[in-house]
C-alpha cells in the first residue's frame, strides 16, 4: 500500500477523524481518551458492518486484529488498514514484526511501549484530542495530534555533534566539524545514542551538542530520549528522515523533480518494499546519482558529497540550526 | 510502598481491563477513592455501583471504564495478590499510582517508562536493579538501565 489515507470512525456519539500516510502509525497518551473506543468500533464494523451502527468511511478496507489466531488472520488481510489494541500481547512480538515486514498492510498500533523491533517514524506517534462536538451536535469529535511534533530544534547554536551513523552520515559530519574546530562522534546505531546521553548529562561542562539520528526509524527510542532531556537545554535532537533525505532536501544534485518525491514521499513508498523509508530515501540517491561520477556509496562517500558548496547546501537545508565555528 | 518491576514479569496480568470486566466488585465503585479516580481520569460520575454517567459515551457499565481507570480500581482494590500492567495506565493516572502506593504495598508491572514527573514526593522501589528511587530523577536513572528490548 502507499499513499495517504483519509480515516473516519463514528457512530452516534463520537467522531474520530484522521490521515495515515505510512506502514506504522502508533497511538498512545493519557487514558480516557478513546483509544480503546477507536478499537472496538473497528471491531464492530469487522464483525457486523453497517449493522453495528459504526460508519467507516475510507478508501481501504479498516480492520481490527486480535486474538490468538491472528497470525492466520494476517494472512489473510490485504490492502487494509489493519488496528492492533494494546491488550494484544503479539503486538511486542519478533513474529508480529516479521509478518508485518514485507506487508501490503497499514497499521495503526494502539499502545504505550516502544516496539523496539519495528521501525517507526517519531512523526507518526499520535495521541488523540477532543475537539469539541462536531457540527453543534452531541458528537464528540476526536482528533490525532503528533506526540512529538518538532524533528528540528530551531535556532542553536550548536558545538558537539553526535551522529547515529558510522557510515557515510558519520563521514560527512566528521568533515563539516573538523573544519568548524567542534567535535564528533558517532554512536555506532540508535540504540547506543541513550547511553551516550546519560554520559553527556553528567558532564558538568556539557557542550550544546546536537544529536542527529534518522527520524523515519527512531520512534521506539523517542520515549526515553525525551524523558531524558527533558529540561535539558544544552542537548538538541535533529531528526531528519535520514541523512540521504537530508542530502537530496539539500537539493545536492540540482534536480527540481526529487523534491516532489520528498514532499509526497507517501505516494511513491509501497509499504510491501520498504518496512521503513530510510531505505527509500537510501535508494532513491543512489538511483539519480548512478550514472554519474559520483554514485552515492553509504560505506564510502565520495569527495564529491565533501566539497565546500555541498557541505553548505546542507548547512542551508538543516537552517537555523547553526554549527559554530571556535 | 510502590514497587516497581519493567519488562516482563512472571504471572503479571497484562491485560487488567478485561480481567476488571470479570472480576470487580460492586462495592469498589462504591468508594470515595474509587468516584475520585473515575472522576479525574474519566471525567465521569458514578451514579450507583452498575451505572456511571460519562459525558462522551453518556450512561455506561463499569465494564466501559477507561482502561487506566478499571487498572487503577484493580490495583487498589483487588485482593488477590496479582500484579497488574501498569502501562495500560497513561500518565494521567501516575498521580493516583503513587497515591494507592502511599497507603498499601503496591507492586506494578511496566512496559514504558510511565512519567511521574509530575507527582510530588514521588518515590518507589525499582525491582529490577533493587534500589529505592526517592525522586522521579532516581527513578528514570534506574529504569534507563534496562533496555529498551527488556522492557
Amino acid at each position: 500500500m502507499k499513499g495517504m489515507h483519509h480515516i473516519v470512525i463514528q457512530n452516534k456519539r463520537i467522531r474520530f477523524a484522521f490521515s495515515i500516510k505510512r506502514n506504522i502509525t502508533i497511538i498512545r497518551g493519557d487514558s480516557a481518551t478513546g483509544k480503546t473506543t477507536l478499537f472496538s468500533m473497528n471491531e464492530e464494523y469487522g464483525n457486523l458492518g453497517k449493522d453495528s451502527g459504526v460508519q467507516i468511511q475510507c478508501d481501504k478496507a479498516c480492520v481490527a486484529l486480535s486474538g490468538k489466531y491472528w497470525q492466520e488472520t494476517l494472512e489473510n488481510i490485504h490492502d487494509s488498514i489493519v488496528f492492533v489494541d494494546e491488550d494484544s500481547r503479539f503486538l511486542k512480538t519478533k513474529d508480529f514484526a516479521k509478518k508485518i515486514r514485507n506487508s501490503n498492510n497499514y497499521y495503526v498500533l494502539i499502545t504505550r511501549e516502544n516496539l523496539p523491533a519495528l521501525p517507526y517514524s517519531v512523526e507518526e506517534i499520535y495521541g488523540i484530542h477532543c475537539s469539541g462536538r462536531y457540527m453543534d451536535t452531541r458528537q464528540i469529535y476526536n482528533l490525532f495530534y503528533k506526540i512529538y511534533s518538532e524533528t528540528n530544534p530551531g535556532k542553536v547554536l550548536i558545538k558537539a555533534l553526535v551522529t547515529e551513523d558510522s557510515q557515510a552520515g558519520f563521514t560527512f559530519f566528521s568533515q563539516v566539524s573538523k573544519t568548524r574546530g567542534i567535535c564528533c562522534e558517532s554512536a555506532g546505531g540508535k540504540s547506543n545514542i541513550l547511553g551516550i546521553l546519560q554520559e553527556k548529562l553528567l558532564d558538568k561542562e556539557q557542550k550544546e551538542t546536537l544529536v542527529i539520528a534518522d527520524g523515519a526509524a527512531f520512534g521506539p527510542e523517542m520515549a526515553h530520549i525525551s524523558q531524558l532531556l527533558r529540561g535539558n537545554v544544552n542537548i538538541k535532537l535533529y531528526l531528519p528522515e535520514s541523512f540521504e533525505w537530508l542530502l537530496l532536501y539539500a537539493d545536492i544534485l540540482n534536480k527540481p523533480s526529487i523534491r516532489q518525491k520528498l514532499e509526497e514521499a507517501e505516494n511513491y513508498i509501497e509499504s510491501e518494499k520498504y518496512f521503513s523509508w530510510e531505505r527509500y530515501f537510501t535508494d532513491l540517491l543512489m538511483e539519480e546519482t548512478e550514472d554519474s561520477p559520483y554514485p552515492y556509496d553509504k560505506s564510502n562517500l565520495k569527495d564529491f558529497y565533501l566539497q565546500d558548496k555541498i557541505v553548505q547546501k546542507v548547512l542551508e537545508a538543516m537552517a537555523p540550526i547553526c554549527l559554530a565555528k571556535e | 510502598m510502590l514497587k516497581i518491576f519493567f519488562g516482563e514479569m512472571e504471572n503479571a496480568i497484562y491485560t487488567p481491563s478485561i480481567y476488571f470486566n470479570n472480576q470487580y466488585e460492586d462495592e469498589w465503585l462504591e468508594e470515595d477513592l474509587a468516584k475520585a479516580m473515575i472522576e479525574d481520569v474519566d471525567q465521569s460520575k458514578v451514579v450507583s455501583s452498575h451505572l456511571i454517567e460519562s459525558p462522551v459515551l453518556g450512561p455506561i457499565p463499569p465494564e466501559r471504564l477507561s482502561g487506566g481507570v478499571k487498572t487503577l480500581l484493580l490495583m487498589a482494590f483487588d485482593d488477590s495478590g496479582h500484579v497488574f500492567n501498569g502501562s495500560a495506565c497513561g500518565d494521567n493516572c501516575a498521580k493516583w499510582i503513587s497515591t494507592i502506593g502511599t497507603h498499601k504495598d503496591l507492586t506494578i508491572n511496566l512496559h514504558h517508562i510511565m512519567d511521574f514527573s509530575m507527582v510530588e514526593g514521588f518515590s518507589a522501589f525499582i525491582l529490577n536493579t533493587g534500589k529505592m528511587a526517592e525522586s522521579y530523577e532516581a527513578y528514570l536513572e534506574e529504569a534507563i538501565k534496562i533496555p529498551l528490548e527488556d522492557f
